[in-house]
């Protein structure tokens, strides 16, 4: 369940970095967004193969459900970078649900979300083009802000994965 | 290793606040010439300062040649891409110069899309006495012309100018990160991401492409080109890195477009370290060819690299830059530092090598001794003619009195570009917006 969090964080993380990357001063570097699209891809195949039913990852944009334990405080960071981008709606075709997610509607919703920018972004290379500005993007300069933003120094905990699993199953532990 | 220091500060903004920097005046560049009497750096808003060491002179024993400013022009603009609506930084990403053949001098300046020869040239002269213009340049009536004269040439204060004598232009579509001269100082080759080509000094509207990775389909691109340079005195073999950690090496004889290279080098990943982020660590942000043209020099993230030339399946020396980053990989991957391009360079006679680090940090190895030392370029703990005191960071545990901890780093203080003098103990180390000459202590 701790993997599946911080794996959604990463995947908040890289989505709002590659989202951010349209509007830098220079235009899209390749190399970044590569990188970031990397991570995001082993992101995904962890966050997709941790067997987890009925993980509440809702953040602001769902009301609570009752009897829902929240989620950590990775989610709402995480879920906040989400609602804050303007992304195109949600086709509701969702390749990939999470293995196991609860049936509860608004929880699919929420899982579907982040399925869906999965499956745009992560899955090909091409997703990340698609998303090339349009004129009038320029001006924007300097980092992303909000909730990707870290201080310095921050301890996001990850230690080397246990030797046994699975390469692509490498999670970060979270504290 | 005991150093002088001899501080230049360079700082064009408007506020004198040292605490302030503007953006565009971060130091993007650092490169000596080939006898180490200029150095050059590029910044982030377009402009090139050239540094001319002072002749030493015997009144003076102390005052060792010493850099001042010798030049100062803007070299790039900013430039608006109307057809991709993108705007092209005016960043100044590498200077290379040209080994000098007569008395100016000539540099190659890039951007991310177009590739500068700059002339730098000195003028301590100027005709007077023009039969048709006056001195201060108007045209004279030729009424009132009634003798002939011969112009005469007139010492007047020495003048350095810098011109742009050739301009390379749309060849790249991607962001070019590498220029390198070839010891044929006849040609040179430009990278971008995907692409490197081939160009002649003399011919601005054409370049052969030598390399080529991009994917038919951009959905199957795994990696690109991060650097890439000549081999030092062999003109048809040179290498690139990639953001796979991998390096090829490429003999321009056997085709003409080097897609299929002569050697391939890669470490074989150690999978205990795996994580979110080993694809990153393991991106080469630099390679470097020795001066002996034997040995590679690749960075890393976290590590610097020596590769014997003739050994492709590990390297020959593995350094450890900050091995303590490597459980705060996460954090820096929020904060952008894990993209950051650190470059390498070797001391002129390949027994030393120095790369930056966070807080201002910068590192060199003795690859004999196997010594390494931690140096600070900072302003508190650099008064002029001091000696540089090494650091150390205390990676857990006890912090001894002058040991750093890890969390205290202040990582938006990097060290990205130095350079070595090419024959002396001659530093230069460009932290932000400042730069930092170190020398050798003289005896």
């Amino acid at each position: 369940m701790e993997f599946k969090l911080e794996a959604h964080r990463i995947v908040s993380i890289s989505l709002g970095k590659i989202y951010n990357s349209r509007g830098q001063r220079g235009g899209i570097k390749l190399h970044k967004n590569l990188l970031v699209s990397l991570v995001l891809r082993s992101a995904r195949q962890v966050y997709l193969s941790d067997p987890c039913p009925g993980l509440y990852l809702a953040g602001s944009p769902a009301p609570p459900q009752p009897g829902e334990p929240a989620a950590g405080g990775g989610g709402p960071a995480g879920c906040q970078a989400l609602g804050a981008s303007p992304l195109k709606k949600p086709r509701r075709h969702l390749e990939e649900q999470p293995a196991g997610a609860a049936a509860e509607e608004e929880e699919e919703m929420e899982t579907g979300n982040v399925a869906n920018l999965i499956s745009i972004f992560g899955s090909s290379f091409s997703g990340l083009l698609r998303k090339s500005p349009g004129g009038g993007r320029e001006e924007a300069e300097g980092e992303e802000s909000g909730p990707e933003a870290a201080e310095p120094g921050q301890i996001c905990c990850d230690k080397a994965v246990l030797r046994d699993m699975n390469p692509w199953s490498t999670a970060i532990v979270a504290f | 290793m005991e150093e002088d220091i001899d501080t230049r500060k360079i700082n064009n903004s408007f506020l004198r606040d040292h605490s302030y920097a503007t953006e565009a005046d971060i130091i993007s560049t650092v490169e000596f010439n080939h006898t180490g009497e200029l150095l050059a750096t590029g910044d982030k808003g377009g402009r090139v300062v050239i540094f001319q060491r002072e002749q030493e002179s015997k009144n003076q024993v102390h005052r060792r040649g010493e850099y001042n400013v010798y030049s100062t022009f803007q070299s790039h603009e900013p430039e608006f891409d109307y057809l991709k609506s993108l705007e092209i930084e005016e960043k100044i990403n590498k200077i290379r110069w040209l080994p000098q053949q007569n008395a100016a001098y000539f540099l190659l300046s890039t951007n991310d899309k177009t590739v500068k020869l700059w002339k730098v040239s000195e003028r301590d002269k100027r005709p007077e006495g023009y039969n048709l213009k006056d001195e201060e340049g108007r045209l004279r009536d030729p009424a009132t012309i009634t003798t002939l004269r011969v112009p005469v040439l007139r010492p007047m204060d020495l003048m350095v100018e810098a011109t742009p004598r050739r301009v390379f232009a749309n060849a790249h579509t991607y962001h070019i990160n590498s220029i390198s001269v070839n010891s044929d100082y006849e040609t040179y080759m430009s990278a971008d991401d995907l692409r490197i080509n081939l160009w002649n000094f003399e011919i601005t509207n054409q370049s052969f492409n030598i390399v080529d990775i991009k994917p038919a389909n951009m959905e199957e691109l795994t990696e690109v080109i991060t650097a890439a340079e000549f081999h030092p005195h062999h003109c048809n073999t040179f290498v690139y890195s990639s953001s796979k950690g991998t390096i090829r090496l490429c003999d321009m004889r056997a085709s003409a477009l080097c897609d299929r290279h002569t050697k391939f080098f890669e470490e074989p990943e150690d999978p205990s370290n795996r994580s979110f982020f080993s694809e990153i660590i393991s991106s080469i942000s630099d390679v470097k060819f020795s001066h002996s043209g034997r040995y590679i020099m690749t960075r890393d993230y976290l590590t610097v690299k020596v590769w014997d030339l003739n050994m492709e399946n590990r390297p020959m020396e593995t350094y450890q830059v900050h091995d303590y980053l490597r459980s705060k990989l996460c954090s820096l991957y929020e904060n952008d530092c894990i993209f950051d391009k650190f470059e390498c360079v070797w001391n002129g006679s390949d027994s030393v090598i120095m790369t930056g680090s966070y807080n201002n940090f910068f590192r060199m190895f003795d690859r004999n001794t196997k010594r390494d030392v931690t140096l600070e370029a900072s302003r508190e703990n650099s008064k002029p003619r001091a000696i540089l005191k090494p650091r150390k960071v205390c990676v857990g545990g006890k912090r001894r009195k002058d040991e750093i901890s890890v969390d205290s780093l202040d990582f938006s203080k990097k060290i990205l570009h130095t350079a070595w003098h090419p024959s002396e103990n001659i530093i230069a180390v460009a932290a932000t917006n400042n730069l930092y000459i170190f020398q050798d202590k003289v005896n």
